[in-house]
């Protein structure tokens, strides 16, 4: 009795196995037809971010689609943490998506490895003379078009709490100026639970969040402008190091993050009086703890002596590029055209959904957006589009091993492992092996 | 044993299991009682166990997804296939190592227990290609084949074959039996309590399992429900609300499981009935 | 005791079976009978065998080995899948094998392991023992309840624990109560690994109870009871008892324990990032962040990393199989 039913369990098993195998093999071959008259079918795979994000690309993917019969868009949205996994696995067995999104830090390495498609050509020339000039160059790498810009992001500002600011005493009309004020502002702020500010502390989150401070201290980041060696010792860089070690040892900032850098919910919950983040803690801000935006002022981050036309930022921020081995690079192009570089009311959209905590790119969109009273009378755009944006360099090109080094090399000081000699001596070796083993001697994109 | 410390010892047992019950269930329900808290309420300092207000926003909202309804139906089913395949891939192997003599049998063994050694991250671009040139890509068969012959659980049920004492097959064969005979008749029976462990072990890795899916599937239709879970994950703020609500629901279908299955795991009727 | 070992190690003399030479046929089966009699266990059973690995073999070939071969047959290029793959031969082994960071990972990974893997057994065992002594209603409740840990997503243990490491948290609060700290336990060298080890162990000690329990459950009631008639107390009988019948199940959790411990990554990601400087950054965080560039460098350099930390799980685990084999067949 008891072995009948077991072998009825196992027979269903193996029954059920093969089902499944056999089910396989009729969606083996899905998708991207075109030549025989329906539609060219695209696969778009979307970067997860804010769930405003993922609801604008699918309202208009949707009205797309359904705007002309030509091309059929299949949007798929790839969680951030599996991004680079999914994308490699799918690219070793060819079946990698036409359209995706891709950051501008990625695009010079992706064309080296042939990745992109060039989109000269297949954009007409208006939409590209309508990308503003210090964007311009995000996307070109040896004068060649190889993705469309959709945003950016400055990676790097100052927000405070003007309530507490005031209550310790401070103007919160006159925002610290240099690093000695925010050290200042820091200490005078920390009162019991409450925390001076938040920052980047661990290497990971350093390693890109610290960028715009690098080119503040030094006017260059800690490897040669040819990439030929590392250049992580220049002395200017003290500054620096002392900077994010005050906040940490002093106790300025919390010890133990509840979250990571890009990440504002230690700000909006009142646990720190200031906040350094990128333009995006904005989006954050507003959707979830709204009633933190009247007591919330924006500022660039402090310069190292003062000189606010330093930068203090990188401009992050998304872009669409188009495979290098799609079989519908002309109805990728169209389905790009219609999405980031057409009818300016659509970013437009964009940066009104999100709050505008993410730049504009183009010069219509700016246009389209300045009849907007939702952003004119936004209390941070304009600071962070005049003060920020407009100073912000590109992010490097090159490996973030590189960016990981001299990350470690803060926090150990920060965290007290080594002083700044020893630390920058060990970041410049792991810079000098990065060079070597991965070749990158005279492979600075020119810019 | 004498009567005077039986009463202590009693009490004591009791401490004892409250205190482990206390700090096994407790984050489990601070992650129920925090579906019910607000977005902005979860990650507050200090530490706060009891929402100011109950809002049953979060609970509401993901069960009238479809979405929801649906990951967790596919997930189900495709766990409990999952499930028992495995046990009879896996069993009737851990059986033939730990009973049966054949040719090659160490070489056979390294093969089957060397997988369970090699890292994820290790054979995962490798494995996508495999699946994929098999066409398998966006099929339940892909989320569940590649995972049945699992070396751990072999191994596993075969430490407890190798406990059965010999006498069980002797006596067996002398009657006549035949290896399969013995295998269904005696050594299954007679671990169900390793089956049960090893099973609900299995179970809780299929639907546990997120990497796998997210680069194998693509069709919403077969969305697993830690990747529905995983839409309220962003390194610029989770939907914690959501999130403790998702995964409390989520992880309902697995404690019922145990609770139905833990009878199995009792004292072996091992040598019962034999002659 | 042996009793249970002997079938333990069923003994290898399989060269005997394959003997095709000109051994007359009665004969052959004449030895055949001779042997069920005295040893059946060791009667061979090639075919049945055979069939019995069939598919594990079969499905483990497709989905493991061929994946396998190919990620060393990959590891010798730099890979792009846009270009000709450039052959490298060793490259990618050299630049893991000088990089410093792959070993303190390595190391952050054996040490996590080393908190991890004996805690639980121990725990386990303790547990396991206690609930083997309850009755039927209380133990069913507990036997679900010492597993509840293991359904919460490690993402969310991880935060919860994150919580009772703040400055204000359970752990500050438990220690001032022998007036010490406040800790900031994550971000200080010496305590953030035992930190991230506590929450991987209330994840896994639920199972490796189970597992231990169906062991005890396993072991002939005939020796306990002997053994109290003898006046053996708990430890005793765990020292004498328990622990040499659980030697299997042991080795099991051992083995099974490291190589999951040691691959541990959503915990340290969440609660500490792999910081304070490197302190709780495990291979597998260490490989996925070698991940994070688009370049085909980074792919092959993380997917050799991954191979040589297959290279080192399974020498480790090599030896414990050495160790504890030898141990058993001195205590034979």
């Amino acid at each position: 009795m008891r072995q009948r039913r077991l072998r009825i369990v196992a027979a269903t098993a193996v029954a059920a196995l093969l089902v499944l195998a056999g089910c396989s093999s009729n969606s083996a071959t899905s998708g991207s037809s075109g030549e025989n008259g329906g539609p060219a079918e695209i696969t778009f795979w979307q970067s997860q971010f804010e769930p405003y994000q993922q609801k604008w690309f699918k309202t208009y993917v949707d009205k797309f689609n359904a705007s002309q019969t030509d091309v059929k868009v299949k949007y798929q949205v790839v969680p951030g943490d599996t991004w680079q996994q999914k994308l490699k696995a799918a690219q070793a067995a060819g079946t990698q998506p036409d359209v995706a999104t891709t950051n501008y830090g990625g695009i010079p390495a992706g064309v080296t490895n042939g990745q992109f498609a060039q989109l000269d050509g297949m954009l007409p020339d208006k939409a590209w003379s309508d990308i503003k000039s210090n964007v311009a160059g995000f996307v070109q790498v040896g004068g060649k078009h190889y993705a469309y810009p959709m945003l950016v992001e400055p990676s790097t500002v100052l927000y405070y709490r003007t309530d507490l600011v005031k209550a310790a005493g401070l103007d919160p009309n006159a925002p610290p100026k240099t690093w000695d004020e925010l050290l200042t502002w820091a200490e005078k702020l920390t009162k019991g639970k409450v925390k001076g500010m938040t920052i980047a502390s661990v290497a990971p989150d350093l390693g890109w969040s610290s960028w715009g401070l690098q080119y503040n201290a030094c006017g260059h980041l800690p490897i040669n402008d040819d990439w030929s060696a590392a250049n992580a010792k220049d002395p200017c860089y003290t500054k620096l190091f002392e900077l994010y070690q005050t906040l940490f040892q002093k106790g300025w900032i919390p010890q133990q993050p509840k979250v990571g850098y890009p990440d504002a919910t230690p700000y909006g919950q009142g646990q720190v009086a200031m906040m350094a983040n990128g333009s995006w803690a904005v989006g954050q801000l507003k959707q979830t703890f709204p009633t933190m935006i009247k007591n919330t002022a924006v500022a660039p981050f402090p310069s190292v002596d003062g000189d606010p036309g330093k930068p203090t930022s990188t401009l992050g921020g998304w872009t669409l590029t188009v495979d290098a081995k799609s079989k519908h690079k002309q109805a990728a192009a169209k389905f790009i055209e219609y999405l980031l570089a057409g009818d300016p009311a659509i970013m437009a959209d964009f940066f009104r959904q999100s709050g505008f905590s993410k730049y504009t790119v183009r010069t219509s969109v700016d246009q389209a957006l300045a009849s907007d009273p939702a952003a004119t009378s936004d209390p941070f755009m304009k600071i962070i589009t005049d003060k920020v944006v407009a100073t912000g360099k590109a992010e490097p090109a090159y490996p973030f091993d590189v960016s990981l080094a001299f990350a470690t090399a803060i926090e150990s000081v920060m965290k007290g492992k080594a002083d700044i000699p020893a630390a920058t001596q060990k970041a410049s070796d792991a810079i000098d092996r990065v060079i070597k083993q991965q070749r990158l001697k005279g492979t600075a994109p020119k810019g | 044993m004498n009567r005077s410390w039986y009463a202590p010892r009693r009490l004591l047992s009791y401490l004892l299991v409250v205190g482990i019950a206390v700090t096994a269930l407790f984050p489990l329900a601070w992650m129920a009682i925090s579906g019910f808290k607000s977005q902005t309420e979860v990650l507050r300092t200090p530490f706060q166990f009891f929402p100011d207000v109950w809002q049953l926003d979060n609970y509401r909202l993901i069960l009238a997804d479809p979405a929801f309804v649906r990951a967790m139906v596919i997930t189900f089913a495709g766990a409990v296939i999952f499930t028992v395949a495995s046990l009879v891939v896996n069993s009737m192997a851990a059986y033939a190592f730990a009973r049966l003599e054949f040719a090659g049998k160490r070489l056979w063994w390294l093969v089957c227990i060397t997988p369970m050694f090699v890292p994820a991250m290790a054979i995962l671009l490798t494995s996508f290609v495999v699946v994929s040139k098999l066409g398998m890509l966006d099929t339940l068969a892909v989320l569940i084949i590649p995972g049945v012959a699992a070396s751990a659980q072999m191994f596993f049920l075969r430490q407890f074959y190798l406990n059965m004492p010999a006498a069980v097959e002797e006596a067996a064969l002398i009657d006549g039996a035949t290896r399969w005979q013995i295998f269904l008749q005696i050594f299954v029976p007679q671990s169900l309590g390793p089956f049960v462990v090893v099973g609900i072990a299995s179970f809780l890795g299929y639907w546990n399992s997120y990497v796998w899916p997210v680069l194998v599937v693509s069709n919403p239709d077969l969305t697993q429900i830690m990747q529905y879970l995983a839409t309220f994950r962003s390194a610029r703020g989770n939907e914690w609300g959501m999130l403790m609500a998702g995964s409390t629901l989520a992880a309902l279908p697995t404690i019922l499981l145990v609770l139905i299955f833990q009878r199995y795991i009792v004292n072996g009727v091992r040598l019962a009935g034999l002659k | 005791m042996s009793m249970i070992d002997t079938s333990a190690q069923p003994t290898a003399k399989a060269t005997e079976v394959t003997d095709p030479s000109g051994t007359s046929r009665r004969r052959r089966r004449r030895r055949r009978a001779r042997v069920t009699e005295q040893a059946p266990q060791h009667l061979r059973a090639h075919l049945t065998a055979y069939l019995m690995i069939t598919p594990m073999v079969v499905l483990l070939g497709i989905f493991v080995v061929w994946p396998l071969v190919y990620a060393f047959y990959l590891s010798f290029f730099e890979m792009s899948f846009y270009k000709d793959a450039e052959f490298v031969g060793f490259d990618f082994y050299k630049y893991v094998l000088t990089d410093p960071e792959f070993y303190d990972s390595l190391l952050v990974g054996l040490k996590f392991a080393l908190m991890v893997v004996p805690t639980i057994l121990v725990l386990a065992l303790l547990l396991a023992s206690f609930l083997a002594t309850l009755s039927k209603r209380m133990a069913a409740f507990m036997k679900t309840t010492v597993y509840v840990p293991a359904v919460v997503s490690s993402v969310v243990a991880a935060i919860i624990f994150v919580f009772i490491y703040q400055d204000e948290g359970f752990a500050n609060w438990f220690i001032g109560l022998f007036g010490q700290g406040p800790l900031a336990w994550l971000n200080t060298a010496t305590t953030a690994l035992p930190a991230v080890a506590v929450p991987a162990i209330w994840l896994g000690f639920g199972v490796s109870t189970l597992i231990m329990l169906a062991g005890i459950l396993d072991i002939p009631e005939s020796y306990f009871e002997s053994a109290k008639l003898d006046g053996a107390n708990f430890w005793q009988r765990t020292r004498y008892i328990t622990i040499p019948s659980l030697r299997n199940v042991i080795l099991f959790l051992l083995v099974s324990g490291l190589t999951l411990t040691i691959q541990e990554f959503q915990l340290p990601l969440v609660m500490t990032n792999g910081g304070p400087v490197n302190a709780t950054n495990t291979p597998n965080l260490y490989i996925f962040n070698s991940f994070r560039d688009a370049t085909p460098y980074a792919t092959s350099y993380s997917l050799t990393a991954a191979l040589l930390l297959f290279i080192v799980i399974g020498t480790i685990s090599l030896i414990i199989f050495r160790v504890v084999s030898s141990e058993k067949s001195s205590d034979a």
